[in-house]
């Protein structure tokens, strides 16, 4: 093992809980957490020549890990159909902490979650988060903007 | 942000799995060996390949061409599995990329062997087969992705890829072992690899009874249980409870490695969890 594989290895290992989060996060269910979390540390150490700079080693993991987790979103949306009737009836697999906030985030789209958790949840900066989604700043600034807005106009038809 | 301290803490109470850290292991250690396969192979491809690319390029155009390049002598056998077809295309978010192999037979005169004639004509079929399922995977997870608000620029950033690529694990004067391996990745990988053991003087293909005798099924049972049982993290493979390794049969793929021991090897998240990959068992004669 290399230097950088190390390196890489033991960033990995020691923040593992904050990955699985992130995933649950997205995935709402406990074994897609973590197989998205296996995924992507798999693909880590795969293309870990790509990783130039490894003081951007956070930013470049996130995004793999960000990328597998919208993408398995996207997925279910085109195989699920779920009337929004049935939503509140049925029992979820693995339900979410009761929290309408934390809920309302992840009711948003893809895109907006990926900001706002970074943004809050996991304190990156909004540079940080240009980096881990590839997007320029101020595509950023106007996703967080948006899903603050939205958050902020549901939360009051809630009262 | 009053209101995103308490999400936070909602957000940071999910409970951890007890194994996650043996699920982060196991990526690592795939994403590891892959990233090791994918060196080695670059590195055996430099100088074999940059002689032989422009040699066999032409051999499906032309005839003669073909029938000169059989003159090459070549060490060990009288037949050879070269390289028929290798192309690359890229456009909409795919690449293809194929190295399609074809059982050639050496020397003047010496007529191609039927086995031969039917498996470079099945290779040809699978590999026209694949490429065309990973263009129609592509351009519906394209349609999905676009569909669910996905944009065209960020579809411009997917890594999907259509891989067809062999490798020849070991040959003898009679016979030869190799490997088809497909591969359609998009955001998640599809591969299926497709075993060729032949036997050309006597014109068929090898079984594992051919090479590990009447009990070849006990023999490879007792084996891979064993090697699964000794290995690292046991806890890796699936037990009968969940769909794990039961018997080896006619269908098990296998090639034949260069100490001419069988080498069985299963699929993907079929006796082990997906992260290990392909998982070989290496059956001492």
């Amino acid at each position: 093992m290399n230097k950088k594989e190390e390196k890489l290895t033991s960033y990995l290992l020691e923040n593992q809980s904050r990955f699985y989060r992130l995933a649950y996060s997205y995935l709402g269910s406990r074994e897609d957490a973590l197989d998205a979390v296996q995924t992507a540390v798999c693909r880590a150490l795969e293309k870990q020549r790509e990783l130039k700079n490894e003081d951007a080693v956070a930013t470049w993991f996130y995004r793999i890990l960000v990328n597998i987790c919208t993408d398995q979103l996207r997925r279910r949306k085109r195989v699920i159909f779920v009337p929004p009737e049935a939503l509140d009836t049925g029992s979820y697999d693995d339900p979410a902490p009761d929290d309408s906030l934390y809920r309302q985030v992840n009711a948003l789209p893809p895109e907006i979650q990926t900001v706002v958790k970074l943004r809050f949840y996991e304190e990156l900066s909004l540079q940080e988060i240009a980096q881990v989604t590839g997007w320029n700043l101020n595509t950023v600034k106007t996703r967080l903007y948006g899903g603050l807005k939205k958050l902020r106009v549901s939360l009051e038809e809630q009262l | 942000m009053k209101n995103f301290d308490e999400a936070k803490r909602v957000y940071e109470s999910a409970e951890i799995p007890a194994e996650l850290d043996s699920r982060v292991r196991a990526g690592m250690k795939e994403g590891a060996r892959r990233a090791r396969r994918v060196r080695t192979l670059r590195r055996s491809l430099g100088s074999a390949a940059a002689c032989l690319a422009v040699l066999f390029a032409g051999l499906n155009l032309f005839p003669t061409f073909a029938a000169a390049a059989a003159d090459v002598p070549v060490v060990g056998g009288f037949f050879q599995v070269l390289t028929v077809r290798s192309w690359e295309r890229t456009g909409d978010g795919l690449v293809v990329h194929v190295d399609q192999p074809a059982v050639s037979a050496q020397g003047s005169g010496s007529e191609m062997p039927e086995l031969s004639k039917k498996v470079n004509q099945e290779i040809r079929e699978r590999v026209d087969a694949r490429v065309a399922e990973g263009e129609k995977t592509v351009a519906e997870y394209k349609e999905a992705f676009l569909a669910t608000g996905g944009t065209e620029d960020e579809w411009a950033e997917h890594d999907n890829k259509v891989t067809v690529t062999y490798d020849v694990e070991s040959q003898t004067e009679d016979t030869v072992s190799f490997v088809l391996h497909t591969m359609i990745s998009t955001s998640v990988g599809d591969q299926q690899d497709y075993y060729y053991n032949l036997d050309l003087k006597k014109d068929r293909e090898l079984t594992l009874a051919d090479l590990l005798g009447d009990d070849w099924v006990n023999v490879c049972n007792k084996s891979i249980k064993a090697q699964m049982a000794a290995s690292e993290d046991p806890s890796v493979y699936f037990d009968a409870s969940m769909g794990g390794f039961e018997t080896v049969d006619e269908t098990t793929g296998f090639y034949i490695n260069a100490a001419g021991n069988p080498v069985v090897v299963f699929p993907r998240a079929t006796v082990a969890i997906g992260a290990m990959g392909q998982v070989e068992f290496e059956i001492t004669k």
